[in-house]
């Protein structure tokens, strides 16, 4: 089985309140309302250039973002498929 | 390759500012949805019971006005021996008797819904059926 891809919907269609240490994301298509931690609205920031799998989402992320690679892959693979539960992300 | 969701800091001198990412653990949760009552109750409403009165205090008659009285208070009616749907109660709201009830008797029981309160049994139901009115 090969990479996984995952494609979000584009910026617009979420409404991203800062609450702190969390966010509240909006999503307009579905009028949900999620409570996310990091990385989720960064990774969902990564997926508006396209789709990607989480190998491709953790290089996006280095370009702008200091983070410990050690395990990185296996943390944003692990929170796609939370956000693929909650409907903000689906396999490409 | 367009922009983080994120605003970046503006570059300072040469140096650029780069935004320190907290991955955290592979099995830490960091999600958790808010569904709103709406979206989960609009299944279900017309299927949601309201008893009259709820069961604690299922011994009191309900007066016109929908309040609680003691038992064979004259003018007020008897507990109704079984809850009613949401649906029924939506029917009601809109003018029509509950089943089972005289048109005074069905004023009664639905001005006691009008007054249900968060914690009293019933509640939910009801407050979920004004939100599908909407």
């Amino acid at each position: 089985m090969g990479p996984v891809l995952y494609r979000a919907d584009p910026p617009e269609a979420r409404r991203l309140v800062p609450l702190d240490a969390l966010d509240l994301i909006f999503h307009l298509p579905s009028g949900q309302t999620h409570l996310v931690s990091e990385p989720v609205p960064q990774v969902l920031g990564a997926l508006a250039a396209g789709p990607a799998d989480a190998a491709e989402i953790v290089s996006r992320l280095a370009a702008a973002h200091d983070f410990d690679p050690a395990g990185a892959e296996a943390v944003i693979a692990a929170r796609l498929e939370e956000l693929e539960a909650i409907g903000l992300v689906w396999r490409a | 390759m367009s922009d983080d969701e994120q605003s970046e800091e503006p570059q300072a001198g040469s140096t650029t500012r780069r935004h320190a990412l907290m991955l955290g653990a592979v099995a830490a949760t960091a999600v958790v949805s808010i569904r709103p009552a709406m979206a989960s109750t609009v299944g279900s409403v017309l299927n949601c019971e309201i008893p009259v009165p709820d069961a604690g205090r299922a011994g009191n008659y309900i007066a016109a006005d929908g309040s609680l009285v003691p038992r064979n208070t004259p003018g007020a009616f008897a507990p109704s021996p079984r809850p009613f749907t949401g649906e029924q109660v939506k029917a009601a709201m809109d003018g029509r008797s509950l089943p089972g009830t005289s048109p005074q008797q069905s004023r009664a029981y639905t001005a006691y819904i009008r007054r249900l309160q968060i914690g009293q049994s019933g509640f939910t139901c009801y407050s979920s059926l004004l939100n599908t009115r909407r």
